[in-house]
């Protein structure tokens, strides 16, 4: 049976396509695409659709696409019902809480304002902590809001510290750890078994070989 | 402005899909009936005590809430099961057991926004109570015979026995089995390693809970099972198991029969074995079910039961209808009675739709499906 592939546009494509080409699956369409949105493989039954992070989930979780490849990032922030099966160990970042330093965020007698553009991954880390904070949704730049003063920290994504380091900001915990995720559908794990194994298999071959 | 929105998760049903949806459910409600499952109404509307009762970990967010005149929860039913099982405990308390129930009811839950998801689902299931896991294969047989009728599916089928028997080995917590659970039931592989890590579990224990998402596809990965148990307790559950798939294979229902032992969800509700059946094209279970012989008792009389539902819904698009035939009969205003008199013949073949019409003279034609 044909499977469908939701791949999330951006900077997790280009590692995925290289990954698939090493596998010696047919992806040259994917890489000189234009403004094509669907591509289909020229080895395997398969066809590629290029998809924003958060639709991938959707995709996914409708059955319209078999597989996706996501950040654990967007996972978190989304309601997922499909398997999560390998870890492809590209994309990675971490999940961070920062402030300025003198906003003593942890040991703060009030109420506390979070920024971010993650409210359900920020929401619950403060509640593990025993800590009910109020969000505050900001779509970019999260790092201008506790400087302006609107929030005491924030709950952003962090790949090398330099934003945060220039902006006066401090990391005060380590939230999770993120990279890109393969994620199945249910029924389609079902009915399409071999199939996506086989892609699972290969995908989790490769990720071995680079982690020896 | 007119006010025509419908609240969120709402739909319509309209144009054909009434019909199809009246047909899929006829066709199930037969197999039902045939199998000597009587039919069950219950109310809208329940108490959420009702519910919190049945439920140790209830889903408060999921449920639409409201008032009675006295300030009680109210809440609309968010399964069949859980009535059926009031019901069944309390109407039915001097009665000798088992019990069959079916019915077709439209459940409630409150789903995410924007995610194209109804919160109104038709159900259409069947209840077995009062006998305990060697009838279960007679309520798959029947969940068969319902997957029968689609193209392309598959029944599988798990038993969360296998899981907590291996938690009681390992003396897990009630909060580690749940963790554990849920990253298993979602095969979450990344994160159920290192939830395993923190546990400092022997390796063979870990490679027992890492392999358990994988030991699903065909029903010969029971015997592949049998090499990761690490007490008696596991090998007692695939044997069960392996007998139920055997008396599945006496029976001829073995085709798109799959196995998952990784199937763990729900683990306050369901007790043994737990189903789902799914059909090509459409993303999620169609059909689902298990064993629950915890729930009765809540309600006053301890007995086992089995029972499994289908949403009809999403299977809209993939029933074969086989439709009447339709006419057009045309009158001139002037003829109507004469009209109506040729359709009330016309109608021992089909549907027959009166269209007044500026012709001299009546006609008829047949509608094209």
């Amino acid at each position: 049976m044909s499977l469908s592939i939701a791949l999330t546009k951006g900077r997790l494509e280009k590692q995925t396509v290289a990954m698939l080409e090493e596998l010696g699956y047919g992806v040259e369409a994917l890489k000189d695409k234009g403004r094509a949105l669907v591509f289909k493989d020229s080895v395997h039954d398969i066809q590629y659709f290029l998809v924003k992070s958060n639709d991938c989930i959707t995709y996914v979780n409708h059955g319209v696409a078999d597989i996706g490849v996501v950040g654990k990032d967007t996972i978190l922030e989304n309601e997922n019902d499909n398997y999560e099966l390998l870890d492809l160990k590209i994309g990675k970042c971490k999940f961070i809480v920062a402030s300025l330093p003198q906003n003593q965020l942890f040991s703060k007698v009030g109420h506390i304002k979070i920024g971010t553009k993650y409210p359900r991954v920020a929401k619950q880390y403060f509640l593990s902590k025993g800590m009910d904070v109020e969000i505050i949704k900001i779509d970019g730049s999260v790092e201008l809001a506790p400087i302006l003063g609107l929030c005491d920290g924030i709950v952003d994504i962090m790949e090398t510290g330099t934003t945060l380091k220039e902006n006066g900001l401090v990391v005060l915990d380590t939230v999770c750890d993120i990279s890109a995720r393969v994620i199945v559908n249910k029924a389609s794990f079902k009915l399409k078994h071999e199939e996506v194994m086989k892609v699972i298999h290969d995908l989790s071959k490769r990720v071995n070989e680079d982690v020896d | 402005m007119q006010q025509i929105q419908l609240p969120q998760g709402m739909k319509d049903t309209i144009l054909n899909e009434c019909e199809k949806k009246k047909y899929l459910q006829n066709t199930l409600e037969q197999i039902f009936e045939s199998f000597g499952y009587e039919e069950i109404i219950t109310p809208t509307i329940e108490y959420y005590e009702t519910y919190e009762n049945a439920f140790k970990n209830i889903q408060t967010t999921d449920m639409y809430k409201f008032f009675d005149e006295n300030g009680r929860i109210l809440t609309l039913r968010t399964d069949m099961t859980v009535p059926i099982a009031r019901v069944c405990a309390s109407k039915f308390k001097d009665s000798k057991p088992p019990f069959r129930y079916r019915y077709t009811s439209n459940v409630f839950k409150v789903r995410q926004k924007f995610a194209g998801k109804r919160s109104e689902v038709t159900d259409c299931g069947i209840e077995l109570i009062g006998l305990d896991s060697k009838s279960d294969v007679q309520v798959l047989s029947c969940a068969l015979e319902v997957m029968k009728n689609f193209k392309n599916y598959t029944l599988e089928i798990g038993n969360v026995q296998f899981f907590q028997a291996a938690c009681k080995v390992v003396r897990l917590s009630t909060e580690e089995v749940n963790t554990l659970a849920n990253l298993i039931d979602k095969k979450s592989m990344v994160d159920l390693k290192v939830y395993l890590d923190s546990l400092y579990l022997s390796e063979k224990i870990v490679d027992f809970f890492m392999h358990l998402p994988f030991l699903c596809g065909d029903v010969n990965i029971l015997d592949e099972a049998y090499t990761y148990c690490f007490d008696d307790s596991l090998k007692d559950v695939l044997d069960s198991m392996k007998e139920c798939i055997q008396s599945l294979k006496e029976l001829g229902y073995l085709e798109n029969v799959t196995v998952d032992l990784g199937k763990v969800a729900h683990l306050d509700y369901y007790t043994g074995i737990i189903f789902e059946g799914y059909v090509s094209g459409v993303g999620t279970s169609i059909l689902s079910g298990g064993r629950y012989d915890c729930l009765l008792k809540k309600f006053g009389r301890d007995l086992p039961a089995c029972g499994f539902s289908v949403k009809l819904d999403p299977l809209i698009d993939h029933v074969a209808v086989q439709s009447k035939k339709k006419y057009k009969l045309y009158y001139p205003q002037d003829k109507q009675i004469e009209a109506m008199k040729q359709a009330k013949k016309l109608r021992k073949e089909g549907i027959v739709i009166l269209e007044p019409s500026t012709n001299e003279s009546i006609f008829v034609e047949e509608v094209q499906a």
